[in-house]
């Protein structure tokens, strides 16, 4: 995948930039705000990854003209301005996602894989499958193979989110955020909990494991 | 000290105010020399015309010697440095009188002492008429009238003298009170930018307008010097709490370095040390968020919400995890008003609560989420705990931040949950109660009535 990489600090771009390439993404880093202005809208790209603090034009504003011209390219704030304040004002301004330094490389690689493929929201489907399991998003049912799965609202919800996100990792933040709404880390082990509880239920019965410890990382669902 | 007298508002006000009243009253007084002055002249020329008038008509009954032994007996009744008398005949010989020519003509006249004879300091006021083939002239000195006028002048000026004297004595004397007052404010105002912090304005129990705004500086000062208090506690704190993780972060990595010249696998080490900067990462970030939360700049973002949900999601997220750990997570919900607040916030104080009794309390406990309405509106959510609760010497304490009961070292965290706790109650303007749960402990956020019922749909 083609990213957009704007950053003014040399040393955290050259550690993105290495880990993206090892990924096997392809990374443009651009260190002027102008410049990614211009760079971003001669060329396409898969996802942004923008700093807020930019020489030239600030993250907020580049984003903002991007938006203001019909680019519609993900973007992802990627800064220090970590305030709940300063993630609203990133994602009013047409932010898509929002990381706040320092981050682990593991969060920004999840979360770009997350963005660039996420689908539109007019294609949302109403029923998923992973291999033999299948949940039901109108009917709130749950099942793996012939058994039916009896799940509570939050362990659906998770589910669901896992299985939108198919093969792809998603962190302990992105689960905290998306499935409670918690803008906060925990001191105890909320994720873990409610992670080994729906494990119990769709995956120990069963012979074949779908739902993966990624370590030190976050959580996948595939078969 | 004169320098600044002149320039201190006591004087700047009274002296043009004492300078106004002092040419009123001369002014005044002078109006009332005039008008006194006039009186008395028109008094005495009453006086010499009635004298004239029974002088003349003694004539008409008499023949001359009777007017002239009249003439004569007031001339000699009277001085003559006050009453004059001059009767001459038609050849303009002396007949009768006190003095020895007077100037002819008739009617008033104001003549110098001079032209009657006498002493020319003095200036007389005289009628003139004829009596048959003679004539009579009367008059009198104004001595009498300027004596008057003097004592009037000189009751002026003693006036204005004394009333000056009292202006400058009371201005003075305001100035210098006033004075030392404002310098007192300003050599405490001196003392606190010069880092004493302790410093207050003395106060006089008179309550007057110098009073009130003493007690509003002092007042200032207080805040000032708790807040200045406050973040000289965290850097301490922060200088105390993070120094520990960081050596022990210098360790690991060292250890790392000398294991990897070693030729032996440093993995294991890497990874501690990352755990230990995301540590470090969050004590910072919980700092942060306390000092954004208490700057109070979150309030704009303010909204209605309702508090129920928050509760629901918090008791679901923790209901288990109180479970893994032996523990039991109750919760007692009733209807509750809407509050006008931040969501976000919210939630984090009440999981907070919760994580600590989870984190704090052995197995076997069970710890309540509750919410009480009280009768008047306001409302309390509770967080109580059967565990080893907390001394009552230490409970206000925990507020604090980076504040740890001793037991609780060895435990995770960074001592920053309670103080985010406070700071988000604070925001809300919601209070905090530590109290005993019999056994453990009982934390009760409560939220007023007026708060409660402004925020009602």
């Amino acid at each position: 995948m083609r990213i957009l990489f704007v950053e003014d600090d040399a040393r955290t771009a050259d550690y993105v930039k290495r880990g993206l390439t090892e990924a096997g993404h392809v990374a443009d880093v651009i260190a002027d705000g102008r410049d990614a202005l211009v760079h971003g809208m001669a060329e396409r790209f898969d996802v942004m990854v923008v700093d807020r603090m930019l020489p030239g034009l600030d993250g907020l504003s580049l984003v903002k003209a991007f938006r203001a011209s019909g680019n519609t390219t993900p973007v992802l704030f990627l800064t220090a301005v970590g305030g709940v304040d300063d993630r609203v004002d990133g994602l009013e301004a047409g932010g898509d996602d929002y990381l706040v330094k320092p981050f682990a490389f593991s969060e920004l690689l999840a979360r770009l894989n997350a963005l660039a493929r996420r689908p539109p929201p007019t294609t949302e489907k109403t029923k998923l499958q992973v291999a033999d399991l299948e949940i039901d998003l109108i009917r709130h049912s749950c099942r793996r193979g012939t058994m039916a799965i009896d799940l509570l609202p939050r362990e659906f919800a998770l589910l669901t989110y896992l299985m939108q996100n198919e093969n792809r990792v998603l962190t302990r933040t992105m689960l905290l955020e998306r499935v409670w709404d918690f803008h906060f880390d925990p001191q105890t082990s909320v994720v873990e909990t409610h992670i080994s509880r729906l494990r119990a239920k769709i995956d120990k019965p069963f012979a074949k494991p779908l739902l993966h410890t990624i370590r030190s990382t976050g959580y996948s669902l595939h078969a | 000290m004169l320098r600044s007298l002149y320039r201190s508002t006591a004087i700047r006000l009274i002296a043009p105010l004492g300078l106004a009243f002092l040419v009123f009253l001369l002014l005044a007084g002078f109006a009332a020399y005039l008008l006194i002055q006039g009186e008395l002249d028109g008094r005495m020329r009453q006086q010499l015309e009635q004298t004239f008038a029974v002088i003349t008509q003694s004539y008409a009954e008499s023949d001359l010697t009777d007017l002239t032994e009249l003439v004569r007996s007031h001339a000699a009744a009277n001085p003559r440095d006050q009453r004059v008398f001059f009767l001459r005949d038609g050849n303009g010989l002396k007949l009768a009188g006190n003095i020895d020519q007077a100037p002819g003509g008739t009617g008033w006249s104001v003549v110098p002492g001079a032209a009657l004879g006498l002493d020319a300091d003095d200036s007389y006021q005289i009628y003139s008429g004829s009596a048959a083939d003679t004539e009579l002239t009367v008059g009198a000195s104004f001595e009498e009238s300027d004596a008057v006028g003097a004592i009037v002048r000189n009751i002026l000026g003693l006036a204005g003298l004394a009333f000056t004297v009292l202006v400058v004595i009371a201005g003075l004397l305001i100035a210098v009170r006033g004075q030392r007052r404002i310098n007192g404010i300003a050599s405490t105002m001196d003392r606190v930018g010069r880092g004493e912090l302790a410093s207050r304005i003395p106060l006089r129990a008179n309550h007057d307008d110098l009073d009130d705004l003493s007690v509003q500086i002092n007042q200032a000062l207080d805040r000032l010097a708790s807040l200045v208090e406050g973040m000289r506690q965290v850097s301490v704190d922060i200088a105390h709490d993070l120094k520990t993780p960081l050596n022990r972060l210098s360790f690991t990595v060292q250890n790392a370095i000398d294991d990897d010249e070693a030729g032996k696998p440093i993995a294991g080490l890497l990874q501690q040390a990352q755990e230990e900067s995301r540590q470090i990462n969050t004590t910072f970030n919980a700092l942060l968020r306390i000092a954004q939360i208490e700057s109070g700049a979150r309030r704009a973002r303010f909204k209605p919400i309702a508090i129920e949900p928050v509760l629901e999601t918090l008791f679901d997220a923790y209901e288990e995890v109180a479970r893994e750990q032996e523990q039991e997570l109750v919760f007692n919900a009733a209807p509750l008003p809407h509050i006008i607040g931040d969501r976000d916030l919210l939630t984090q104080m009440f999981a907070n609560l919760i994580e600590n009794a989870i984190r704090h309390c052995p197995r076997g406990t069970r710890i309540t989420l509750a919410s009480v309405v009280e009768p008047d509106k306001a409302f309390s959510i509770t967080v109580s705990d059967t565990g080893p609760g907390i001394p009552a010497a230490e409970r206000d304490r925990v507020f604090q931040r980076l504040y740890r009961l001793d037991k609780s070292r060895s435990t995770p965290g960074h001592g920053l949950g309670l103080s985010l706790v406070k700071a988000i109650a604070d925001l809300h303007g919601a209070s905090i109660d530590i109290g005993d749960n019999n056994p453990g402990l009982r934390i009760a956020v409560r939220f007023v009535a007026q708060l409660a019922m402004s925020a009602a749909p």
